[in-house]
């Protein structure tokens, strides 16, 4: 299945997804005085979000919508 | 600081649920530009944010001694007893009282605080995966360019004679401060429960 083909609303979608799921999570880490809170920062927080990013981007680079001339 | 860096992810966080619920407001140019903003210029600031706020934390004694392992070794800071060496700088603020486990311990180089990272979660691995060494021993020994970053150049450490006769054993490290039977009461947690403790006031 080629990537243009999902289309880029489910795209956001997961995009989005992620990204609130990192940055509550950062939150988190932040609120929380303790060693492993860098661990939960850096190794699922940052992670999630960096993802959604390069999803974000995926979605810009590989779904392309059709000049409004050429929509039937 | 914190604040102004979780009301930036509260903003990203909300952006992100706008186009999560309604990723359709995107066909306009606008919404595209917010998009973009909302999935990837502030969420990258969040990551660089995040990360300046938990390596600043780190530096806190506040921090070291969250971890049950290091304790002790925050107890020993209040030790009564004025050869007890990391006491004695605590107590006389030779070294910023809320940041004094990092200013004797800190790697001072340019990948310094990357490398301290990578020790601090070969510590982290230990005292939840595998188990911590006891008594806790530092990788290498404890180096002198760690006292004399602070202590070189320093007109009672230059004019001491005793220092001034050993500075290039001291400099290349041959002779430790801490281990030649100089300055050797350092943390000593196994006897804590014989020392006395003292009280600062508020």
């Amino acid at each position: 299945m080629k990537l243009s083909a999902i289309g880029i609303q489910r795209f956001l979608r997961v995009s989005s997804a992620l990204m609130i799921a990192g940055l509550l999570l950062e939150i988190v880490s932040l609120l929380w005085f303790h060693p492993l809170s860098f661990v939960l920062f850096a190794f699922v927080a940052a992670a999630l979000i960096g993802l959604g990013i390069v999803v974000y981007l995926v979605s810009l680079v590989f779904v392309v919508t059709p000049p409004a001339g050429n929509r039937n | 600081m914190i604040g102004i860096l979780i009301a930036q992810i509260v903003v990203s966080a909300v952006l992100a649920s706008i186009f999560l619920i309604r990723p359709s407001v995107t066909t306009g140019a606008a919404w595209k530009i917010l998009a973009f903003i909302g999935l990837c210029v502030l969420p990258a600031l969040c990551i660089v944010g995040g990360m300046n706020t938990h390596m600043q934390r780190s530096e806190q004694r506040r921090f070291c001694v969250s971890c049950h392992a290091m304790v002790p070794y925050g107890q020993s800071l209040y030790v009564d007893d004025p050869t007890h060496l990391p006491a004695q700088h605590f107590q006389n603020h030779r070294v910023p009282p809320d940041m004094a486990c990092f200013a004797c311990h800190a790697d001072y180089t340019i990948y310094g605080p990357l490398k301290d990272k990578m020790r601090g979660l070969t510590r982290i691995y230990m005292q939840y995966v595998s188990s911590p060494p006891n008594p806790i021993r530092i990788e290498g020994g404890y180096k002198n360019h760690q006292c004399l970053h602070c202590h070189a150049g320093a007109r009672s450490f230059e004019e001491n004679p005793v220092h001034s006769a050993i500075m290039d054993s001291l400099t290349s490290e041959q002779m430790s401060c801490l281990t030649s039977g100089c300055h050797d009461t350092a943390h000593d947690v196994a006897n804590l429960n014989h020392a006395k403790f003292w009280k600062a006031t508020q």
